[in-house]
């Protein structure tokens, strides 16, 4: 059995489990006293706030019950946010205003519940928190450990961006994070840099700087964030590539270190997509073939693990699933087996749960399906269950970090204003599960890269919803645990372990990708999609229903790349090599050497980026790993 | 009954959206029309390629990663280049192509432009109609086109049901090429196994030539997804000459026009001409040609239980069982029952185990040796 099978019994046996508990609270009298000593505790300690007019609220919300039995269930099968198994949310307080009086403390998390206080400053470093303390232990400790949110909260704001040249994109990223304390920037790649082929190769010419930004070189790496403090806490990067996204990583640390020295490496921050099961199931941007791409990000996850402890270095990727054309629940059940995949990865190579663990994010693409209601409350069950049980995380190490991202696939041409309520919806889906951050489409995007009129829309979008309206920011729970969205909880959590058992039978994750399953899976779902469109029994305004005939394609001033900047790029690229020419060939030799072997490749990629092109590796890889074969 | 419309449809260099393409494609073949899938990040010298092989009548391309202007009219411009420009492109990429670009795009000679919102049936109906028919065409004397266009007359003339079945007298073939049938369950990796073998064959010999004939089946009453060279990454190359046909109706994993069109690919001075059947069943006897100088039959370790091997009609006939995957648990089993079950037909018949999907994989090499070493007598003359 792989580790997805034990994830499933794991998940069933701790449902029983919290059954189980129910009815001890009901019949053992002495259970039953601490849980309802528990729910007092916690509601006395409840702090009330006030709104702007005058409205006093509890800043957590709990359910009206008072049965012992009822109480049990919520606190250990949902738990209250900020504690296992995270139904609720992440963080005790989530969106809500700073509290005035008592600051909360930063990084840490308080063990309560049975008498005992201690309390651990967060780790910082990646190493274990030294509380992976048994999985069976007893149910008061499994309510023990809340998560609260680091107290330099930023924005959740992050606008994926990227365009033309590496100047052009660093222009954008100013503009973008101009007026934002934290300035946590994500990239968007061209199509040549995402497929790990360089701007002068035969036949790309027209794409370079289409749809993102053209990175060649590790030059091209120092000015797309020119100006922005690389080490500093407030700064974050996210860079959106995956096939090739080891050699990208290396050239991110060696940018970083041309600029402000070797000591900034400790200090980087941010998130690299680098996700190849998900690219095999649904994006296509692979370059390798499966098995050595999952060789060279296990080699790369464990060296930034190692040495980067703030930064992450794959992201989990629900989106393009979900883009692809996938049902939200193959999306939720892919992104999650994908990362319990990786988990075990890392595992086999020695390292610890709470030392991987909490390294690892995820991505959600959010639509107006009525599953998104809970789609991310039940992935972070599931998985802080599966991390715990399986794992053996702790605490910190069991938690769902998610990004989500509203739906590209949702937004249309036809009467494209629309799509600002489509993504308004949308993002009020994804605040309603408690996503970490968010992006929030822009609503041109069905024609182009997103115009600065747009994305100023999209990204207040998030503003109003959060900082304006009073939904997220007084009180906790405000929406969670109706009867309906626990209906489709319930419904969600059954199918994604269906979902999990097929890829169990089928022979894990990896055996199931090779068999494309998932990639089948997500395909019928495609066409469903597009046929329920058609036939019109999924109604798409303004498309199949309330049609507006006389509408013309609004003409748009289009971002594309001009000619001469896609020479310039060819021409400083040509440079580059015939610069570095001696030196590169000995740099690809060392990086093939070692990657015939079973050593680690990372620190000699990080060797060839100083010296070698993008392409000029991807191709030397390429020659001693062979290329990826695609699946249609 | 007319020959279905043949097209091929690809994304562009740099692009992985194929959630459109695969959508119209399915479309395509519910109404009657043979796909050729070409498959995403492809460059423009191979869809050129494969359309002239495949004697497509036109070529679809789905982009949305930007670049369209160019890659669009470079695929016109290639095409006319060697003189195909019967060959007509089409395509769309939801609301990424502009109406602007579409002027440029037909300006520069792309066919027609489908933005967002067109129904999939509209789509099907504008091809059958406008593709429907094919222009009268003037001689070529590009040598690859020619063959290329009498693979398609002969398809036709089945078809349109005017050409009876030959006898098997006067079969005959370049004294040079070797005849090579590749047969074998589906899902046990014959393309891929393929596909590594030409690059093996490729390499040995600078000069080489290969033709390969690939099946995919028809859906009933229906056209018919031909996507072998979607995952065919070497065979990408202009020393290759690949051919999909549909088996439009005939059982047993061939076409009714293969016979003729192997006859033809032998006679045209291929070093290797390589024919791979449809995914065949237990009692598949798919190779009686004479033209056929070796079978090999690839296998999926997971055939079931040992019982199941006795019914396997080609385990008799083939010349190379290759077990492919025996990376997989039950792989050596396998290789132990297949051996003892071709030890009963008392023929030298030869046993590898392969895994295809890995880069240099040594069982591979040794079938690639096995081919074009053994001399052909060694193992033929018994079936």
């Amino acid at each position: 059995m792989s580790k997805l099978g034990r994830v499933v019994e794991a998940v069933e046996d701790y449902n029983s489990f919290v059954e189980k508990e129910v009815k001890r609270a009901r019949t053992d009298e002495q259970f039953g006293m601490q849980m309802l000593d528990r729910w007092d505790e916690i509601k006395r300690n409840i702090k009330i706030g006030t709104s702007p007019t005058g409205l006093k609220l509890p800043r957590l919300a709990l359910p009206e019950i008072d049965d012992v039995g009822d109480i049990t269930r919520y606190l250990l099968g949902d738990g209250l946010p900020g504690e296992f198994p995270f139904l609720n949310g992440a963080y005790r307080e989530m969106y809500l205003e700073p509290w005035q009086e008592a600051p909360i403390e930063t990084g840490t998390y308080e063990k309560t519940g049975d008498g005992r206080k201690s309390r651990l400053n967060g780790s910082r470093n990646g190493h274990s928190n030294g509380n992976g303390s048994s999985a069976r232990a007893a149910a008061t400790n499994r309510v023990a450990a809340t998560i609260k949110k680091p107290q330099q909260a930023e924005e959740p704001t992050r606008l994926f961006s990227g365009l033309m040249l590496a100047e052009d994109t660093n222009k954008r990223f100013h503009f973008l994070s101009a007026h934002q304390r934290s300035k946590r920037l994500s990239t968007a790649f061209d199509g040549p840099t995402l497929y790990g082929i360089d701007s002068d190769a035969d036949g790309v010419f027209g794409k370079i700087g289409e749809g993102g930004v053209a990175i060649d070189t590790v030059e091209d790496m120092v000015r797309l964030y020119d100006g922005f403090d690389l080490g500093s806490p407030d700064f974050s990067a996210s860079m959106t590539i995956s096939g090739p996204a080891p050699i990208m990583m290396a050239m991110y640390i060696a940018a970083a270190v041309r600029r402000f020295g070797p000591d900034v490496i400790p200090k980087l921050r941010g998130t690299i997509q680098a996700d190849i099961f998900k690219e095999v199931q649904a994006q296509n941007e692979t370059i390798f073939p499966v098995e050595a791409s999952l060789r060279f990000l296990a080699d790369m996850m464990e060296w930034t693990m190692r040495h980067m402890p703030r930064w992450y270095p794959v992201s989990i990727s629900g989106y393009h699933i979900g883009e692809a054309g996938s049902t939200p629940v193959q999306q939720a059940a892919y992104t999650l087996s994908n990362g319990f995949a990786y988990a075990e990865m890392m595992a086999a190579r020695g390292m610890s749960a709470d030392e991987f663990g909490p390294r690892l994010s995820f991505f959600l693409d959010c639509g107006l399906d009525v599953e998104y209601i809970a789609l991310t409350r039940v992935s972070r069950r599931i998985w802080a269950i599966g991390m715990k049980e399986v794992f053996g995380a702790g605490p910190k190490a069991q938690l769902y970090k998610v990004h989500t991202q509203t739906s590209g696939r949702s937004l249309i041409a036809a009467e494209f204003r629309n799509n600002l309520t489509r993504t308004a919806a949308e993002l009020m889906l994804a605040y309603m599960n408690g996503t970490n951050s968010c992006h929030s489409n822009s609503a041109d995007e069905p024609f182009t890269t997103p115009s600065e009129e747009w994305i100023r829309l999209s990204a207040h979008s998030q503003a109003i919803l959060l900082e304006e309206s009073g939904i997220f920011k007084h009180t906790m729970n405000m929406l969670s645990g109706s009867p309906g969205m626990k209906a489709v909880e319930r419904a969600v959590e059954a199918a994604i372990l269906e979902e999990f058992r097929e890829i169990e039978r089928l022979g894990g994750v990896l055996a199931a990708v090779e068999n494309r399953y998932q990639r089948s899976q997500i395909q019928n779902a495609a066409h469903r999609y597009e046929q329920q469109i058609y036939d019109g029994t999924r109604p798409i305004v303004a498309l199949n229903k309330y049609r507006n005939e006389e509408e013309e394609m609004p003409e748009f001033e289009l971002a594309r790349t001009p000619a001469a900047r896609q020479q310039l790029q060819v021409d400083r690229l040509k440079k580059f090599k015939a610069k570095n020419a001696k030196k590169a060939e000995q740099a690809l030799n060392k990086l093939a050497d070692v990657v015939d072997t079973d050593e680690n490749c990372f620190p000699a990629m990080m060797e060839a980026v100083e010296v070698c092109s993008l392409g000029q590796i991807s191709e030397r890889l390429q020659e001693v790993v062979g290329r990826f074969r695609p699946m249609v | 009954m007319a020959s279905p419309i043949r097209v091929l449809t690809a994304v562009p260099i740099c692009d992985g959206h194929d959630s459109a393409i695969n959508t119209i494609n399915l479309e395509f073949i519910r109404h009657g029309i043979e796909v050729v899938y070409l498959g995403f990040h492809r460059y423009v010298k191979d869809i050129v390629r494969a359309a002239i092989q495949e004697d497509v009548a036109a070529v679809g391309i789905s982009s949305y990663n930007g670049g369209h202007i160019e890659f669009f009219a470079e695929v016109v411009k290639q095409l006319k280049k060697r003189g195909a420009d019967d060959i007509k492109v089409f395509g769309g990429g939801g609301g990424t192509i502009t109406h602007d670009d579409q002027r440029i795009m037909q300006k520069r000679g792309v066919d027609k432009i489908f933005f967002a919102g067109t129904s999939l049936t509209g789509m099907s109906d504008f091809v059958r109609e406008r593709y429907g028919k094919r222009p009268k065409r003037g001689a070529t004397s590009d040598p690859e086109m020619k063959l290329a266009r009498k693979l398609t007359e002969i398809e036709d003339s089945y078809a349109n049901g005017k050409r009876a079945k030959k006898g098997e007298a006067r079969k005959a073939k370049f004294k040079n090429t070797r005849v090579i049938g590749f047969t074998g369950p589906g899902g046990a990796g014959k393309t891929t196994l393929i596909d590594e073998l030409v690059l093996r064959l490729l390499h040995r010999d600078a000069n080489s030539r290969i033709a390969i004939l690939s099946h995919d089946p028809s859906v009933v009453g229906e056209g018919a997804l031909l996507g072998d060279r979607a995952t065919m990454i070497n065979s990408q190359n202009d020393r290759v000459f690949m051919r999909s046909m549909a088996t439009r109706g005939q059982a047993g994993g061939l076409s009714p026009a293969t016979e003729d069109c192997l006859e033809l690919l032998a006679q045209s001075g291929f070093d290797y001409v390589i024919i791979e059947t449809v995914g065949t069943g237990q009692e598949a006897m798919p190779f009686r040609s004479k033209l056929i100088d070796q079978t090999v039959m690839v296998m999926n370790p997971d055939y079931g239980a040992r019982l199941q091997l006795q019914k396997i009609v080609m385990l008799d006939l083939a010349d190379i069982v290759v077990v492919n995957k025996s990376d997989l648990d039950r792989a050596k089993t396998a290789m132990n029952e297949i051996e003892r079950r071709l030890g009963e037909n008392r023929r030298d018949q030869r046993v590898i185990s392969t895994v295809a999907k890995r880069h240099r994989d040594a069982g591979v090499d040794e079938l690639c040796d096995l081919l074009t070493r053994e001399t052909v007598s060694a193992t033929k003359g018994k079936r």
